[in-house]
């Protein structure tokens, strides 16, 4: 499972925790179907879901979120902004702490529909045309996905942390939870293809921590 | 003509005109046939087209009964109709149909709402998907073939369903491209001709070619020289006034045959010609060969003047047989003509000689008789039979022309004054003048006039000498001097046949031909004891038939 750190509880004596993750093969899942018309006419006509230029392994490191389970100091209520443009959401993660609003500005000249069925918070806000906007609360934490009824390509997520202490891998897989206090706690990094993986650590007071993530389980690094 | 071209001809062109005729009747039964085998195969081509296009449109059918069911595409219907007048929601529905449009390949797709009106299309131009103009969607629903912006669709539709609530209708669209047809192919609405895969050819020069068919009927077109059936594909519906017709190219259909066909013809026309050829130079032969046996006699007897004879059998063919009798029966006539018409010359000559020797007793028989001495000599000399005909009756005339002669000059007893005597001297060329007005007696001219010349050329008229004077005249010239010395005169008694013969002798080489001398003493060497001019006669006409022996003393 875990290669360096194997489950071995790691007592670190820091105020924070620093941590890389680290993604070896690509996880989510593109469209390499070609369409029918690929067969048929040539060439499909391209519908702005091309590949991202940037490295697919560093588009995946950054779409991972890492926070700490179990209570701790809420964070400061946000409201977030999920804008429906060019038939994409963006962004396509949003972290926010529980308590937190998130409103989904419709910029595109079409109708969209945003809805939800997640657990954690469900919602159809109906179709609305371009720059009107819903707005929709997340009291409780959990992961929300987000999709556009008429446009079943549009797909995003919200990740509620239940306490302040969350972050986003940057592209490097790079991450820092600031002002841990001394304990115990289960670190979780969470990626939408490859789900959730969670780390026990003990932060020591002054110390700063290290842990790695490997996604997906099984890899060796 | 020559007859073997005639022949030639004559067989060849009856074959020649039965082969065209069979040629030309195979021909055309053979267009026939591959006509009506095209027009067979045309329908049996539209019957499994028209299978194959009903399977197609049941999976097609099926097949967009899935795409009805697409969630997106109800959930956009659903959007507007709810919004009827936002153009957002239009664009919106139209964003779905590009997408889908570009999913599943079509090459129109168009959206109508539950009120039946189009509100979004997109049509498909090379690769690039076009969205149509609010003003360019069709007002009406589509089904068959449809002409969408100038091209034209084979259309399906599938109604767009939630639940028992219609929430509009889907259509697509096909282009429809003959290109793709293996045969040759025309589409027509209202008679008008819009898509063709006859390459080179113009839309308008196929709608002038199609100008007499009716709408559904088969008929055949010509185009650019060539014949082709068409027909009516009837089994397929397309709806709108369109027709499709295939065609089949008859010439083409029927090339091969014909080409064996024309192939064999060419060899049944050679091997024809070679009989005709073959039978028309033996059939020839077989009358040439004896006609022109019979022209070279003909020919060689128009030259001699003896007509032709032909006793042999050189033809098989039973006319030229008797073609061959009656030219011997009309050669027979005509000999026996002319021995009659030689006989009554000759009977003639001699009555004038008759009548001539009759004025004088003492000179009756002298013409006669020089003329049969004469024939003696000649007969010694071997002379051609027609020359011993000529001295005869030449010697029978000669002394002609003393019918111009007075009788008291030419009956005065005793001698003649050198006057009478050259009245005497003009009987030759009397005779001549005589003898030159009547027609046939031209062989004779020469022996009448120049019997009087000597050899030595003291003679008269001319004055002739040598052989300048005709043998026929020499001879006479001796036969008449002969008898004359052996005939009585009122004068005197006629010589002795010796006496004669002596002075024959005596004057040989000045008066007479030295050798005509010599035969006649050796032809008229009489036996012992004879002496008499008479007996020389009988002597010589008993001679008559041993001239052959004569011949012999002479060599």
């Amino acid at each position: 499972m875990i290669a360096a750190a194997l489950f071995a509880s790691l007592v670190l004596h820091a105020g924070s925790v620093e941590g890389t993750i680290i993604i070896k093969r690509r996880l989510t899942k593109r469209n390499v179907t070609p369409t029918v018309a690929a067969y048929q006419r040539g060439p499909a006509v391209p519908l702005g879901i091309a590949e991202p230029d940037e490295d697919p392994l560093s588009f995946e490191r950054s779409r991972v979120v890492i926070y700490v389970e179990g209570a701790g100091p809420a964070g400061a209520p946000a409201t977030a902004t999920l804008e429906q443009r060019d038939r994409r959401f963006a962004p396509e993660i949003v972290v926010i702490p529980a308590g937190s609003s998130v409103s989904f500005p419709n910029l595109d000249p079409i109708f969209h529909n945003v809805f939800s069925l997640s657990k954690t918070k469900s919602f159809d806000l109906g179709n609305y045309p371009k720059g009107q906007s819903r707005t929709v609360a997340f009291p409780e934490p959990g992961i929300v996905f987000v999709n556009c009824h008429l446009h079943p390509n549009m797909a995003a997520a919200i990740v509620v942390t239940p306490n302040k202490w969350s972050a986003q891998a940057g592209r490097d897989g790079r991450f820092v939870l600031k002002d841990l206090p001394p304990g115990k706690y289960e670190v979780v990094a969470w990626h939408k293809a490859a789900g959730y993986f969670r780390k026990k650590i003990v932060v020591g007071a002054g110390v700063t921590g290290d842990v790695d993530f490997l996604i997906p389980l099984g890899e060796k690094k | 003509m020559r007859f073997r071209t005639r022949t030639f001809l004559l067989s060849f062109v009856p074959f020649a005109l039965l082969l065209s005729a069979s040629f030309w009747a195979i021909q055309d039964m053979v267009q026939a046939t591959v006509r009506d085998g095209v027009r067979v195969s045309l329908r049996e081509n539209h019957q499994s087209a028209a299978k194959l296009h009903a399977r197609n449109e049941l999976q097609n059918s099926r097949f967009l009964k899935i795409v009805g069911e697409n969630a997106v595409l109800k959930a956009g219907l659903q959007l507007a109709n709810a919004n009827p007048s936002s153009a957002d929601a239009r664009l919106t529905v139209e964003d779905q149909v590009t997408e889908l449009c570009a999913e599943m390949g079509f090459d129109l797709l168009l959206v109508s709402d539950a009120e039946g009106r189009a509100i979004a299309g997109v049509t498909r131009s090379n690769t690039v998907l076009v969205r149509m103009e609010p003003k360019q969607l069709p007002s009406t629903a589509l089904s068959g073939l449809a002409t969408v912006s100038g091209r034209v669709y084979q259309i399906a539709s599938v109604p767009i369903d939630q639940s028992y609530e219609n929430l509009g209708n889907l259509t697509i669209g096909e282009l429809f491209d003959l290109s793709e047809f293996t045969t040759p192919a025309l589409l027509l609405r209202d008679g008008r001709v819009i898509q063709s895969n006859l390459k080179g050819v113009s839309y308008d020069e196929i709608g002038a070619a199609m100008g007499h068919c009716n709408r559904l009927e088969e008929c055949e077109v010509r185009l650019r020289g060539e014949i082709y059936v068409s027909v009516a594909m009837q089994s397929i519906s397309l709806g709108n006034g369109y027709v499709l017709r295939t065609l089949q190219s008859l010439d083409a259909a029927s090339g091969p045959v014909r080409f064996v066909l024309r192939r064999v013809f060419v060899v049944a026309a050679a091997a024809a010609l070679l009989l005709a050829l073959i039978c028309g130079i033996l059939s020839a032969k077989s009358i040439v060969g004896p006609i022109s046996a019979i022209v070279e006699k003909l020919r060689d007897s128009a030259a001699t003047g003896i007509p032709a004879e032909f006793h042999e059998a050189p033809a098989s063919v039973s006319e030229i047989q008797e073609l061959m009798e009656s030219f011997n029966r009309a050669a027979g006539a005509v000999k026996d003509g002319r021995a009659q018409l030689e006989s009554a010359y000759v009977q003639f000559i001699g009555s004038l000689a008759h009548a001539l020797d009759a004025r004088d007793q003492y000179t009756a028989g002298h013409s006669s008789r020089v003329s049969e001495i004469s024939c003696a000599i000649a007969r010694a000399l071997c002379v051609e039979a027609d020359v011993l005909e000529q001295i005869r009756t030449g010697a029978l005339l000669h002394d002609i022309g003393k019918i111009g002669i007075s009788d008291v000059v030419l009956q005065k007893p005793g001698k003649l004054t050198v006057e009478e005597f050259d009245i005497i001297k003009q009987h030759p060329t009397i005779g001549r003048h005589i003898l030159e007005g009547v027609n046939g007696f031209e062989p004779y001219l020469d022996s009448v006039e120049l019997h009087h010349e000597n050899w030595d050329g003291t003679g008269y008229p001319h004055g002739l000498a040598g052989e300048a004077v005709p043998l026929a005249a020499r001879i006479i010239h001796v036969a008449d001097a002969y008898d004359a010395m052996t005939s009585d005169r009122p004068y005197r008694r006629g010589m002795t046949h010796g006496r004669a013969m002596s002075i024959l002798a005596e004057c040989s080489g000045t008066q007479f031909d030295p050798t005509l001398v010599d035969v006649f003493q050796k032809i008229g060497a009489l036996p012992e004891g004879v002496d008499r001019a008479e007996d020389l006669l009988k002597l010589l006409t008993a001679l008559e038939p041993e001239q052959a022996r004569v011949a012999e003393v002479q060599q």
